[in-house]
Order: structure tokens, then sequence, then C-alpha cells
């Protein structure tokens, strides 16, 4: 188990409570446990990447454009 | 991930025979579950989610709403933060009753649309949404959306201090004094380390948002001119101007912006919501933007008499706004509104700094939950504190233009809308880890209209700023 991500184990975890754990919450959902449950990494598309991208230069275009506006308007 | 729902509360689940939309899935066996203290809180409240259910009759199924319901109330009274209200009471004052008043109910329904995604999202995954695009897009574009949202929420946190500086202002506070204790108030309420207990005293202050409503009543709108305003989306005084399309896109930029986003899924996860609990998280979204469009349609109706009487409030403060209104609704009006200025900066302080601890705590592969002592969540609340003290303490420097600030950050949470609803339709659309609840074409068409209008908005900002001359070429001036 990845140490790093998890959080620490309960040092006093009764019977009652790790049944109630496992009755209770689905397996995903158990911290320990979400490592065998992970997403596997999709490949993107050309399509899909040309629309992060385009979408990432409109961004930096039009926080350039605020940036204009608050020069412009201080001077 | 869907997993297998089991039929009544009592059925347990079998940790070898899992199925699972993922074929990276691997069966787990119970030698290999640690128990956590996150792990034992969020059974407890599952419990008693599953002890409500299995009873039968309308008081079982209210009781059912309220242990869910809280993620959609909190992300959008929060959402109704500093900002938006200092921008609905802007448009109000500058604008009356008139075009805005159903152009907010029309954002507050884009809000539904795109927060509706994040309830499905988050019951079927159990994942925080940085961390489903961190897995899914690889740790380039998980990173990248972190330090964007890490950016946003920073610059938004310094506007709700501003809120909380300008409320308590009202009232003689000194801003160190209003700031600090904000700080502190913001430190109790994760004392809790429960996500349940810190959900539950969340809700109830972000519940003073509606303290604009009574402020609204003292002004005695005309409640025909309401209607008609609501029906016929007139007038609009002074038409399409530079200055209109920056009151545009701050107001829409006031319900729908990527920390939202972040904030619902990872509050979903952090809650323990399952695919069996996507309809009452859908009612908790929409009570949630039902309160939150009443508390901003409020706060333009109380300050729409500054734009009966011709008052300027260009440069006004939340606390300038609480002043020039007591001529028209009294010393307890005015104080009224002020301490509903304190209660929005102060909600989304708490929510906006929690969604950056989360987003941090999913991409930085630590652990992230309300459920977590201090001590096993040191990074989760050192994010936060950080973050927040970080905000208030720049509130503090003489001098700052508070206002302009308020107002471009509501128009930079428009701008970076489009790149963040790209992941979220694409996460949502993705039947590898949604299986049967990807989205139908419906909701597809209305999360591509959401991004034509905010793009839209975002050009049209960016035609009035650069060639304001070409406005008019669109009905403009």
């Amino acid at each position: 188990m990845d140490q790093e991500f998890h959080s620490a184990p309960d040092a006093k975890v009764t019977r009652n409570e790790l049944a109630s754990v496992i009755t209770a919450l689905e397996p995903d959902q158990i911290i320990s446990t979400k490592e065998h449950h992970h997403c596997s990494r999709r490949r993107l598309t050309r399509t899909e990447m040309l629309l992060f991208w385009g979408l990432r230069f409109y961004l930096v275009f039009m926080v350039g454009v605020v940036v204009y506006q608050i020069w412009t308007g201080v001077r | 991930m869907q997993m297998n729902e089991p039929k009544t509360a009592s059925e347990p689940r079998r940790f070898a025979v899992l199925q699972s939309n993922s074929p990276n899935e691997q069966p787990t066996s119970p030698a290999d579950v640690v128990i956590t203290h996150e792990d034992i809180d969020r059974a407890h409240d599952r419990q008693r989610v599953s002890a409500t259910r299995a009873r039968r009759g309308f008081r079982p199924r209210l009781g059912l709403f309220w242990l869910l319901l809280g993620p959609g109330i909190l992300v959008m009274l929060g959402e109704n933060d500093g900002p938006s209200m200092l921008s609905y009471a802007a448009t109000g004052a500058r604008f009356g009753v008139g075009f805005f008043l159903p152009f907010v109910v029309l954002t507050f329904v884009m809000a539904c649309v795109v927060q509706e995604m994040t309830v499905r999202l988050g019951a079927a995954t159990h994942r925080g949404h940085a961390e489903l695009i961190f897995d899914r897009f690889g740790p380039f574009w998980g990173w990248f959306s972190m330090v964007d949202l890490m950016i946003g929420n920073f610059l938004t946190l310094v506007t709700e201090f501003i809120a909380v500086r300008a409320g308590l202002g009202f009232f003689g506070v000194r801003p160190a004094v209003a700031v600090l204790g904000a700080l502190l108030v913001l430190s109790v309420a994760l004392m809790t380390h429960r996500y349940w207990t810190w959900e539950r005293i969340i809700l109830g202050a972000a519940m003073f948002n509606l303290a604009f409503v009574p402020v609204a009543l003292l002004t005695h709108p005309h409640w025909s001119a309401v209607g008609w305003a609501l029906v016929t989306w007139k007038p609009l005084p002074g038409g399409l101007t530079q200055e209109t399309v920056l009151i545009l896109l701050a107001n829409i930029g006031a319900t729908v912006t990527p920390w939202m986003l972040f904030f619902q899924q990872s509050a979903i996860a952090d809650k323990g919501l399952t695919t069996r609990d996507i309809r009452m998280g859908r009612l908790d979204t929409a009570l949630g933007a039902t309160l939150a469009t009443i508390a901003a349609l409020a706060t333009m109706l109380a300050t729409a008499p500054l734009f009966l009487h011709h008052m300027s409030a260009t440069n006004f403060e939340a606390a300038e706004f609480a002043q020039a209104l007591q001529p028209f609704v009294g010393y307890w009006g005015a104080a009224l509104f002020a301490l509903g200025m304190f209660e929005a900066g102060m909600v989304a302080a708490i929510t906006i700094s929690t969604s950056s601890a989360y987003a941090f705590g999913e991409v930085a592969r630590r652990p992230h939950s309300l459920n977590l002592p201090f001590k096993q969540g040191r990074s989760f609340y050192l994010v936060l504190l950080v973050e927040a003290v970080a905000a208030a303490g720049l509130v503090l420097i003489p001098g700052i233009p508070l206002v302009y600030i308020v107002l471009l950050v509501n128009v930079i949470a428009v701008l970076a809308m489009p790149p963040a609803l790209l992941f979220l339709y694409m996460l949502v659309n993705d039947r590898e880890i949604m299986g049967s609840l990807v989205s139908p074409a419906w909701a597809n068409v209305l999360a591509l209209a959401v991004v034509v209008i905010l793009v839209g908005a975002g050009l049209l900002f960016g035609i009035s700023v650069l060639a304001p001359n070409v406005l008019a070429l669109v009905g403009g001036r």
C-alpha cells in the first residue's frame, strides 16, 4: 500500500468497526482498497488534444485581455 | 466506479466477487483491507443512511433527504459569495429591476446543469474531480487543472476576506480584527475533524445568505415590475455597453465557477454518496440553486432603490452599499445587508479553501478528508489554512483597489470555466468509469449550450475591451 497516499490505519479498530466498515462502504470507498479500483489512464484523441490546448490558449489570451483592461483602467 | 449495490441495508458486500466497469480493477481480498479513522467515520454516516432508507413512509424519506443534503446547498450558497453578492448589488444599483433579473435566473439554471454532472461523477466514482482528471488524463493535466484551481481560488479568497472586512466594517469593526476573526471561525469549523459536523455547521451559517430577502422586502419592490422584467427581460438601461458586458460576465462568474465543480464532487466523495443517492443529490443541488437564486434576486431588489434615486454606486464596497441603503430600509435593514455580506464572504472562504485542499490532496496523493484527525491529514489542513491566511493578509495591505479586484475575479472565473467544463464533459461521458450513468443526449446538449454561452460571453468581453466600436455591430454602443 502506498503509505504516502492513504490515511494512517487506525490503531484501535474493533471487530465491530471492521464489520461496519465492510458492510456500509462500497469497496472502492475504503481508503486502503482504492488502489485496486483505480481508473486507468485514457489516450486522448487528436481532436481532444486540440480542444484542450485550444481552450488553454483561449484562457491565456483572455487573461491577457483582462490584464490589458486593468492597465488601461489604471492609466 | 459503479459497484454492486446491496438490495437491503443489512446485506454485506463481498470483496472477492466485485464487479466493476473498469477492466483495471482487481478483486480485493479482506486481507488487503486496512481500516482508517476516515473509513470508520464514513461508514457510520452510511449506516444511518442505509437504516433510514430501509424504512418506508414520508418521514423516513424526509429523514433520508436530511442525511444526504449538503454538498449541493453548500456549493450553491457558497457561490453566493462576497464578489457575487457585490456583483448583484452593483447590478441592482446600476440597472434596477429589468434584464438582469431573468438573466441571473438563467445563470443558476446553467449552474444546476453543470453541478448535476458532478453529483453523478462523485457518486459513481467515489473520487474527487482533480483525482479523476489526474487518473484519466495523466499527471500533466492533473497538475495543470489543480494549479489553475489554486490560482483562481486564491484570488477569490482575497475577495471573500474583502467582503468579511467590508461587512463588519459597517459595525465599526477594524479590518484586522474582522479578518482575524474570520480566520478563527474557519479554524474552529475544522476542529470537528468530522465531515458531517463540519457540513452541518457550514449549512447553518449558509442559511444567513437569505438575510438579503428581508432587506429586499423592506424596500417595498414593485412586484408587477419584477414580474414584467422576469417575463420580458426588459428594460436594459443604457443598452449593450462595455460596462454592461463587464456586469454580464461578473454575474455569470457569480454563479458558475471552476471551484464549484471540484468542491461538490470531492464533498460527495468525502460524504460517501453512492449511485443510489444520485436522486437526492440532484434534489440537494436544485434546492441549493433555488435558495441561492432567491438570495441573488433579493440582493438586486434591495439595491434597486439606488438606481431609482440616481445614486452612483460605481465604487461602492459592501459597507457603503449598506450605508447608502439606510435611508430606504432603516438601520436594521442596512445592518442585515452588511451581515449578509459578512456571511457570504465567511461561508465562501471556508468552502473555497476546502476545495483547494481537496484538490491538492487528490493530485499530490496525500490524505484528503474532513474526517481526518489533524495528525493524519496534516497536509490537507495546512493547504487549507495557509491559503486562507495568505489571502487574508493581502486584504490588509492598504491602498489595494478592492472593488476592481472583486469584479475582475468573477470575470476570470468565467474565462477559466470552459477548460474546466471540457474535463467534466469528457469524464461524465466516459463509459469506462460511469457505466450506464453517462450523460444522456439532452444533458450533453445542455452542457454544450453552457459552454457556448460561456465562451460567447468571454469573447464579447474581449471585443468590448479590445474593439469597443465593434459592439455597435451587435446592437451595442
